[in-house]
């Protein structure tokens, strides 16, 4: 049971919903803590095959909850032993989950909401969501967050967000626009349903085979290309003799579904 | 302050300009100016009134590398960039100077060759709707280098190695440039450019001049790492801002509905530069 979130099942899809609407989903502590839960709970469960995260309210997710740093304390100085050494469990990425991981983006992100779109696969949005960073407007820096984001849009509009902070906002459109979301959504009701029909598609494909190419692919944005290249053929050998590997040609000959080989979540390992 | 012959150094409020000022030969860098500009870059940095700086071009052209007419009469000079070239160490941008105050490219017309510099290792870039953008490198037998690979950290590779390979046979438009994410917006009609590139600065220059500069640094410095190692990198300039005043007045600011009053910026800079 969360406090914070809503953990579902629809299907092969596992949904992560963050559920403090009333505080545009802001991450306090306890929900820092319910996410490094959640995350393991929807990788370790076998019938879970794609997993969706979203946001309850108007907002998708308004990064720390200040409100708590400004009144608890303590402030910020909780979490400088786990910034300082970049040990954090509130993402996909950060929590090792090899399973494919969508982020609908229901509303407004700002500031650390960016952790879970620079750290998800694949990104859509309905089309009244709007983006911002305004860490540098209340003398914040903005960092790991817009580091992983640069590494999968055009440097500038990162930049522009970082430097702008609240005076500006980014639409749905422009972020389609820049590829830094794959999808717009609209009317904005749709999301959900969209989101469901997505991770559908994708749990037609050999969880075995995703995992794989996610490592490949994550673990080139450590390296340079021809590094990343040799990194990445450890991946793709790995599959070969695997099972899926002869159901898939399999299936296709025989005009069927094919029957992937069931992972174990590799959260733990 | 300095007085420049290839240059304009300007202040409008909390904004600096720096201004390419040869436009009787496309704002192309001479020797002189390649001096000036790494002149004018520390001026406006080391001025704390200065919050934001903004880079634009005088005339129809935005600026189109260096004046390779004028540098080749002028062996000394020819001499002292071709060292710097060879090093990988030139002295032309913001970025190359260390520069940690947010910078606005205002490409105001065609921009050629080593004018891509400028785009490059700005960290926004308006254009005016007329603008244009091209390599012409390898159209007249040079190596397109630095300012390309610079660019396609920062943009579609496909895109840079079209210019690096068509040359001066084709133009990229501004539209196309917005398209791709080089620039985050195009003026219409383009004599408004230098007026949103200050509306844009004041925005910016409403944000705490510590902060940026620290973001800056972790987002830069993530171009020359691995992820996981960029967001290590990222770590410290985080949390060097923890207990700095800005952290106090930011939140306090919001709150009372008034405008933050932030710490003045500090130019921390290497002095040993020659």
């Amino acid at each position: 049971m969360y406090e914070t979130l809503k953990v579902e099942r629809h299907g092969p899809v596992g949904w992560l919903i963050n559920n403090r609407p009333d505080r545009l989903n802001a991450m306090n502590n306890a929900m820092r803590d319910e996410f490094a839960e959640a995350w393991k709970e929807l990788d370790a469960d076998p019938a879970v095959r794609v997993i969706v995260h979203t946001g309850e309210g108007r907002a998708f997710q308004t990064g720390a909850d200040m409100i708590e740093i400004a009144s608890d304390g303590i402030g910020f100085e909780r979490y400088r032993e786990s910034s300082e050494k970049f040990d954090f469990h509130f993402t996909s990425w950060h929590n090792d989950v090899w399973k494919p991981v969508i982020t609908a983006v229901n509303g407004i992100c700002a500031g650390g909401g960016f952790h879970w779109i620079a750290d998800a696969d694949i990104v859509i949005a309905s089309c009244d969501a709007t983006f911002l960073d305004p860490h540098v407007s209340v003398g914040q820096v903005a960092a790991y967050e817009l580091i992983g984001l640069a590494r999968r849009m055009p440097f500038e509009a990162v930049l522009r967000m970082a430097l702008v902070g609240r005076h500006e906002r980014m639409s749905a459109e422009r972020a389609l626009a820049l590829g830094m979301i794959s999808q717009v959504v609209d009317p904005p009701e749709r999301l959900r349903e969209e989101a469901q029909a997505l991770a559908e598609k994708i749990a037609r494909n050999s969880p075995a085979a995703m995992a794989a190419t996610k490592r490949a692919l994550w673990g080139a944005l450590e390296r340079g290309l021809t590094d990343a290249c040799r990194a990445g053929a450890t991946e793709l050998v790995s599959m070969w003799g695997h099972p899926d590997q002869v159901e898939g040609p399999l299936a296709f000959a025989e005009k069927r579904e094919p029957q992937w080989a069931t992972i174990e979540g590799s959260g733990s390992s | 302050m300095n007085a420049y012959s290839t240059l304009l150094v300007e202040r409008e409020g909390p904004v600096g300009w720096l201004i390419f000022n040869r436009p009787q030969a496309g704002n192309a860098m001479d020797a002189v100016m390649l001096d000036e500009l790494e002149a004018a870059w520390r001026e406006l940095d080391e001025d704390p009134d200065v919050r934001v700086i903004v880079n634009t071009g005088q005339g129809g052209v935005f600026q189109t590398g260096l004046d390779v007419v004028q540098l080749s009469r002028d062996p000394d000079a020819l001499r002292k960039q071709s060292g710097r070239t060879r090093r990988a160490e030139l002295r032309l941008t913001s970025w190359q100077n260390a520069v940690w105050k947010p910078v606005i490219a205002a490409v105001n017309g065609m921009c050629a060759g080593g004018g891509l510099h400028f785009v490059a290792d700005a960290d926004i870039v308006l254009a005016a709707s007329n603008a244009t953008f091209l390599d012409t490198h390898v159209s007249v037998g040079q190596v397109a280098a630095y300012e390309l690979i610079a660019l396609a950290r920062r943009m579609p590779f496909e895109a840079v190695l079209r210019m690096a390979l068509v040359g001066r046979h084709e133009r990229m438009s501004a539209e196309r440039a917005l398209a791709l994410g080089m620039i985050s917006q195009v003026v219409d009609p383009p004599e408004n450019l230098r007026e949103e590139a200050q509306a844009l600065a004041e925005k910016i220059a409403r944000n705490s001049p510590a902060a940026m500069a620290a973001t800056k640094r972790a987002l830069w410095g993530a171009l020359e790492q691995g992820l996981t190692d960029a967001c290590k990198s990222g770590a410290t300039e985080l949390v060097s801002m923890w207990g700095h005043p800005d952290q106090v007045e930011g939140p306090s600011a919001f709150a009372e509905k008034r405008e933050p009053q932030w710490a003045a910026p500090t130019t921390a800079r290497p002095t040993s530069e020659t």
